[in-house]
């Protein structure tokens, strides 16, 4: 269903049922459209009765939309059914907005389509030239807004659809506009080797020259676009210094181990598009819409029979290319770029169930997919079907019929395509939860991407989801650590959304890895994640009997024992005084003098730092207190803050005791204690710095605790809040809307900042350092297991060092002295700015 | 003539649900004539900055260590209300979670909006923001108005609506506690 803007007086057509995008309702709310219908169109006496037909605009609005998501129709059909709507009402200036309109913004959101839209334009150019005419001139003028702006996906999408209306001029101008961003591309890489401006344009001249010859077979073109690639393969086929950065799979010995190859998209383009070059350019998967001797067969009785020698006699108007612009200096454009890796979980495996990588059809597909799941991140489900309905939109046969069982396709007979288009999506979307350093939405947005492709088709999704989750599997040890973790959360996700079914039992054998193991931690960690989003006694219920040792009877105690109930542990009598004091909200004099008692005691026995006992007790009851849940135990922080921020001030052992009792506290419910530290990063009542010592110092267990899912998460958690503070401070320094002034205090506050993110990643990089030189003291001998498990610590160490190498080098990237100029001055009047709106702004960075 | 406008090609789940609209709608549509009336705000204007949202369809037995998990996956969370039952001050299957920015409240809709939590497919809609007194369940019986009258058995949300637990209730006490 389209969003539209349907406010016109024509009759009623604004209570037209909106059917779009598949023509298909979505999730059945008929009857609530039913009420909407009503409310339009209340008051009109004039409206439109029910069954009559909808005005030509609105009619031509839901061709376009539905083009080719019908695949009982021909798209020829549809696509000159279309043209006639717009050339027989091309006089109505609301059908000329309609068409120009909706035909741009397909382009830019469903590029799936532009083949179709162009052969729409096709069509209509034979009846009346205008519209191509005007269809043109405004594509153009889109593009140099694109390009100006550095906005590279929509500018790609648009001069596909210039490139594939190539026929249509007196002479085609696409190759020149790639030529000259081509010569852009060489003197962005020319400046900086580690440059990823200049791939992305040169991304875009390869995605683009396979629709420009398919559109376009003159010879000439042909000729024109093999000399270009041949330019483009020094830049396509060098590995950039950035590429090992993003490998999905950087632990692999060497390359031949990998569980992919993990080539570079550009690179693989290059050879993809000198193999169709070879073979002729017969790029097989794009379709061909337009066909100029197509004849409908089944004309509507309503349409006037024009007799072949009419159209025959036609001759395709030309139209001059439009002139488009690339700037001398090209726009970088908002976002920080990085390499691409082509990652796919089944190409290139023994059965073709995607195309390989060799295929020119790999890349474009990909490619279309991929704009589209990023596009359309505000309707999931849209896109989940036409994921679903991808083989309505590329030539017919480019795969086998939906919900061919994998076993299937041995039998296909030879020549026959085996590509399960099933297996083509679900890829896409892998890729992007496996996209280094990050993808463009959020990952619960691929998520929920997957879970929704399984509910319109479970039996078809769920055996390729199952190949994918072995394949993963199966590869982990040598997966860089980020996405293992990235892996964990999405498969703990995804099967809390389906009752936790999963085979578990094939992986008992695994079971018996040690603790260390990648694909063991996988295991733990994927079980922990379960537990979090529901509950341990749900879960256990769904494992067999060989798993239950992962989650002992503890985990099903939703509140901890109050470690002070048992005499046993010292200051047992002090501890439950300050829980019923704190209970009672005691005065803090009261409570202060039982803590001095144990402070006193502390000292006695000779504790170096007092402080840490007495904080143990007051924090512990703070957690029992607030054990009920994360509310309340939050306002329960909230009420003693003072005492803990003066702990955490006056003793860096007693902060980081705070850390030690909420860990121990939790030791069952890990995810609890993660989430109750990010409060108290919140509060400072513990530092960053504390933090990052107290994991990776004090809790190393000589290298052990990298293995951990709470290392990771108490690590990231914390880098997280850091980097994306720093990044906010950059932001308000660029704000044009703040006073000058304020945005120069601003920008001498940055480098202090910076400073102490980067004084962070080195605390990181020096504690797992030595682990990943297995240089840990003593190590080697400490190990009961010997020179496996020291084999295992120093690869975690590596791991670790990798990941956050990679964040901060992403960071410097986009926070960085060089990347981020000199203050920007303001332009004109700095008295016109909104003083009020900028003082609210500053709170939020002070 | 107004120019023919398209915000996008699909239909965007980042806004009021119908559900809101329709609620809003009602509210603001006085009994008597209303021809004379300025327009009132639109229920998307007055959103346009709203970082809370409302879950409903939660499982009595959902704890907000379950409702935090999955929702910080769209973003840091500020703050999470617990709906209660207005008399046994136990939840009653709805909260309010607010986010630190309007975004993140919208990839919440987009992204985690019908999808399960606890096995049960949850609802997120936009909201103005909590207010004391909103956390209660406005129902005859202290939960929310869904659960009084509701036939079907559920057992995430105290099983049968009021009438049939309390018919039940008698029928059991007819025969005294039990061991």
């Amino acid at each position: 269903m389209a969003d539209v803007d349907t406010r016109r007086d024509y009759g009623g057509g604004g209570g037209f049922r909106q059917n779009g995008g598949g023509g298909r309702a979505y999730g059945g709310n008929k009857r609530k459209r039913g009420r909407e219908d009503d409310d339009t169109e209340q008051g009109r006496p004039d409206r439109r009765p029910r069954h009559s037909e909808a005005p030509p605009g609105t009619r031509l609005r839901r061709a376009l939309l539905e083009i080719g998501d019908d695949p009982l129709r021909l798209p020829q059909e549809v696509a000159q059914n279309a043209a006639k709507l717009a050339t027989e009402n091309y006089e109505d200036e609301y059908v000329r907005d309609t068409f120009c309109t909706v035909a741009l913004k397909l382009a830019v959101e469903q590029p799936f389509k532009i083949p179709m839209i162009a052969g729409v334009i096709q069509y209509a150019n034979t009846d009346n030239s205008e519209v191509a005419k005007d269809i043109i001139s405004k594509a153009a003028s889109q593009l140099q807004e694109y390009l100006d702006r550095g906005q590279w996906r929509e500018l790609k999408l648009v001069l596909r659809l210039i490139a594939c209306l190539s026929p249509l001029y007196e002479e085609d101008g696409v190759l020149p506009v790639l030529d000259e961003l081509f010569n852009r591309a060489v003197d962005l890489q020319t400046a900086s080797q580690e440059d990823a401006v200049g791939l992305e344009l040169v991304k875009i001249i390869l995605l683009t020259i396979p629709y420009l010859l398919a559109a376009n077979g003159d010879a000439a073109l042909q000729q024109a676009a093999s000399e270009l690639l041949a330019r483009t393969d020094i830049i396509a086929s060098a590995q950039n210094p950035l590429e090992p950065l993003v490998d999905p799979y950087p632990d692999a010995n060497a390359p031949d181990e990998k569980p992919m190859a993990c080539a570079s998209v550009i690179s693989l383009l290059q050879r993809q598009l000198q193999d169709e070059e070879s073979n002729g350019w017969p790029l097989k998967c794009i379709p061909r819409v337009y066909d100029s001797s197509f004849k409908q067969a089944n004309t509507n009785g309503d349409a006037p029979e024009e007799t072949n020698s009419d159209e025959e006699a036609k001759v395709t108007p030309k139209h001059p290319f439009p002139t488009i612009t690339v700037p001398s200096t090209v726009n970088p454009g908002p976002k920080a770029l990085f390499p691409e890796i082509y990652f796919s979980l089944y190409a290139d495996q023994e059965i073709e169930s995607v195309p390989p990588t060799s295929s020119i059809s790999a890349c474009l597909l990909r490619d279309a997919i991929l704009d589209t799941i990023n596009i359309l991140d505000f309707n999931r489900n849209a896109t989940a079907r036409f994921l679903n309905d991808i083989d309505c939109y590329w030539a017919p046969d480019t795969f086998v019929k939906r919900s061919t069982a994998f076993d299937k396709l041995r039998d296909m007979p030879a020549g026959k395509s085996t590509w399960k288009p099933e297996d083509v999506a679900i890829d896409a979307i892998f890729s992007q939860i496996f996209q280094l350093p990050t993808p463009e939405h959020r990952l619960v947005y691929y998520h929920s991407l997957i879970t929704e492709s399984c509910k319109i088709s479970p039996g078809a999704i769920a055996p390729s989801l199952g190949r994918a989750i072995r394949f993963l599997f199966r590869g982990v040890d040598s997966m860089d650590m980020e996405l293992a973790f990235r892996f964990m959360d999405w498969f703990g996700h995804h099967l809390s959304n389906f009752e936790f079914r999963w085979k578990w039992a094939e992986w008992i054998p695994e079971l018996d890895l040690s603790a260390l193991s990648p694909k063991k931690a996988f295991i733990i960690g994927t079980l922990e994640k379960e537990i979090q989003l529901s509950f341990a006694k749900r879960v256990r219920d769904t494992l067999p009997a060989d798993y239950h040792p992962l989650i002992p009877p503890s985990k099903e105690n939703e509140i901890p024992e109050f470690k002070y109930n048992d005499d046993t542990t010292p200051y047992a009598k002090e501890g439950r005084e300050v829980l019923q004091m704190l209970r009672k909200k005691a005065a803090e004099d009261d409570i202060q003098t039982v803590l001095n008692a144990v402070q006193q005691q502390a000292l006695a026995h000779g504790t170096p730092d007092p402080l840490v006992p007495s904080t143990d007790i007051y924090l512990t009851s703070i957690l029992s207190i607030g054990s009920k849940s994360l509310s309340h135990v939050l306002s329960t922080i909230d009420r003693c803050k003072e005492r803990l921020l003066a702990v955490g001030a006056q003793s860096e052992p007693a902060r980081r005791q705070i850390i030690t009792s909420v860990v121990n506290f939790w030791s069952d419910h890990l995810g609890t204690a993660v989430n109750i530290i990010d409060k108290l990063l919140n509060y400072t009542i513990v530092t960053p710095m504390s933090v990052i010592q107290w994991m990776l110092q004090d809790r190393m267990d000589r290298g052990r605790a990298l293995a951990s899912l709470l290392a990771y998460e108490l690590v990231s958690i914390t880098m997280f809040k850091v980097t994306n503070r720093v990044r906010q401070v950059l932001r308000e320094r660029n704000n044009m809307a703040l006073p000058y002034e304020q945005r120069q205090q601003i920008d001498e506050a940055l480098p202090r900042e910076r400073q102490g993110m980067r004084d962070l990643f080195a605390a990181i990089e020096d504690a797992v350092a030595g682990v990943a030189a297995g240089a840990q003291d003593e190590m080697v001998e400490r190990y009961e297991d010997g020179d496996q498990e020291a084999e295992m610590v120093k690869m975690w160490g590596q791991k670790w060092l990798r990941v956050w190498r990679r964040k901060a080098a992403v960071e410097e990237a986009v926070v960085g002295e060089l990347v981020i100029g000199p203050l920007e001055e303001p332009v004109v009047l700095p008295e016109v700015v909104a003083e009020v709106e900028a003082e609210d702004d500053m709170d939020q960075v002070a | 003539m107004p120019q023919f406008q398209m915000r996008s090609t699909v239909e965007r789940l980042d806004k009021p649900s119908s559900y809101a609209m329709s609620k809003y709608k009602k509210r603001r549509r006085p009994s008597g004539d209303d021809a004379n009336r300025a327009p009132s705000p639109d229920l998307e204007e007055k959103l346009r900055d709203a970082s809370t949202l409302y879950v409903g369809n939660l499982s009595f037995y959902t704890t907000e260590e379950q409702i935090h998990a999955l929702f910080s996956k769209a973003g840091e969370l500020k703050r999470l209300v617990m709906g209660l039952d207005r008399f046994s001050k136990t939840p009653c299957g709805f909260c309010f979670v607010e986010y630190y920015t309007h975004e993140d409240a919208l990839d919440c809709l987009k992204y985690i909006g019908g999808t399960k939590l606890d096995e049960r497919i949850i609802r997120c809609d936009l909201d103005e923001g909590f207010s004391e007194g909103r956390q209660y369940g406005r129902g005859k019986s202290g939960g929310q108005v869904r659960d009084e009258y509701r036939e079907e058995f559920d057992p995430g949300r105290g099983g049968f609506g009021k009438k049939f637990r309390e018919d039940e209730q008698a029928y059991g006490n007819e025969y005294g506690p039990g061991q």
